[in-house]
């Protein structure tokens, strides 16, 4: 419900990365290269529509050295893990007991992540200078 | 394809201050919790009884989350505690951020427990850690015991969850049983305690609640005098 400052958040994490490293096969100097694609990691419990998050980044990069590239979600599976009997098994019907042996001792595992993995640059491209 | 890495967290510029705020409780000493429900729940309406009861033993006080306006501030003024006002404008939740100079004030004025009322909103409260102990909410029999699993986020959050408006329960469909089944799916093991605001059922037990968590924090503070200021 709050995507637009999320999709802020991703660009400016995305930009913070671009500026602050050396990449290669970019000159110095020659201002940042062109993204083609953004992975994001959304996990089935991250409250996120990636719809809104997905056009909220369509709009806010538009004038950013970022429009054009691709947001790509990869959703994490919602899992727990049992401090019972250590196995990590899968959340079904949104029942977070432990599925192997039922313990109501688990932790959230995997499905809350919400987070920037990679970016894919265009071959060679580069952008105009940065504003 | 050149792939670059660069695993950044969407929340991180909120959850960087919540951690801040996090530092700051443990340094000075004051229990905070964070109070979520839909609008109507009866937050306020708890806050009315919990407040004076805590205030027996502490010192008490509140920040006050609201779209606009100062009608639940209003009401919780006689309760005789620093009240502060957050105004949100739009926004559907309080963050981090807003909610950092308020603490901040608290622990000045010498407060060992905050309470933080949110914004009424089963979403996105649930999305944005304030940095607080712990999370209670609020789920009135009006509502329906379906709310569970309708917002999954919220219920597994809260440390403790209240159902409210007891009173009412048999003038509605509300099943105590179901409701209690689908909290503890979503949430195993949380705390589930049921109240009256109107007639006062049950609120001895949120604040015997509340006492226990604030003597744990708090003697936790003690044993790392290290940074206690007050």
């Amino acid at each position: 419900m709050h995507e637009a400052g999320i999709a802020l958040n991703l660009i400016e994490a995305v930009l913070k990365r671009l500026a602050g490293e050396p990449v290669d096969r970019v000159p110095p100097g020659a201002g940042l290269p062109r993204v083609a694609a953004i992975h994001v990691r959304v996990g089935e419990l991250a409250g996120v529509s990636t719809d809104a998050l997905d056009f909220a980044f369509e709009c806010l990069s538009a004038r950013t050295p970022l429009a054009g590239a691709r947001l790509v979600f990869d959703p994490v599976p919602l899992t727990v893990r049992c401090e019972a009997c250590g196995q990590t098994t899968a959340v079904e019907d949104l029942v977070f007991r432990c599925a192997a042996c039922g313990s109501e001792r688990t932790r959230i595992a995997s499905g809350r992540e919400l987070e920037v993995r990679t970016l894919e640059l265009e071959e060679g491209a580069l952008a105009g200078a940065r504003d | 394809m050149h792939e670059i890495d660069v695993k950044a967290g969407l929340l991180e510029p909120n959850d960087a201050v919540a951690r801040e705020n996090r530092g700051l409780l443990a340094e000075r000493g004051l229990y905070a919790v964070n109070l979520m429900s839909a609008p109507g729940s009866g937050k306020t309406s708890l806050l009315e009884r919990v407040l004076p009861m805590l205030a027996e033993r502490h010192r008490v006080g509140v920040i006050e989350g609201d779209i606009v306006g100062s009608a639940d501030k209003d009401r919780l003024d006689v309760f005789g505690g620093p009240v502060h006002q957050i105004n949100t404008g739009a926004a559907c939740h309080l963050d981090a951020r807003m909610v950092h100079h308020q603490l901040h004030h608290l622990a000045d004025d010498g407060c060992d427990v905050a309470v933080i009322e949110n914004v009424g909103n089963l979403v996105c409260p649930a999305e944005f850690d304030l940095g607080e102990d712990d999370a209670v909410m609020l789920l009135s029999v009006t509502e329906g015991h379906d709310k569970p699993k309708k917002y999954p986020l919220m219920f597994r959050r809260a440390d403790l969850v209240i159902v409210n408006k007891m009173d009412l329960l048999d003038r509605t469909d509300f099943s105590l049983a179901a409701a209690v089944a689908a909290v503890r799916d979503v949430h195993p093991g949380v705390a589930v305690l049921t109240t009256s605001c109107r007639t006062g059922e049950g609120i001895e037990d949120v604040v015997a609640w509340l006492e226990w968590r604030i003597a744990t924090k708090l003697a936790a503070c003690a044993a790392q005098p290290a940074g206690r200021t007050s």
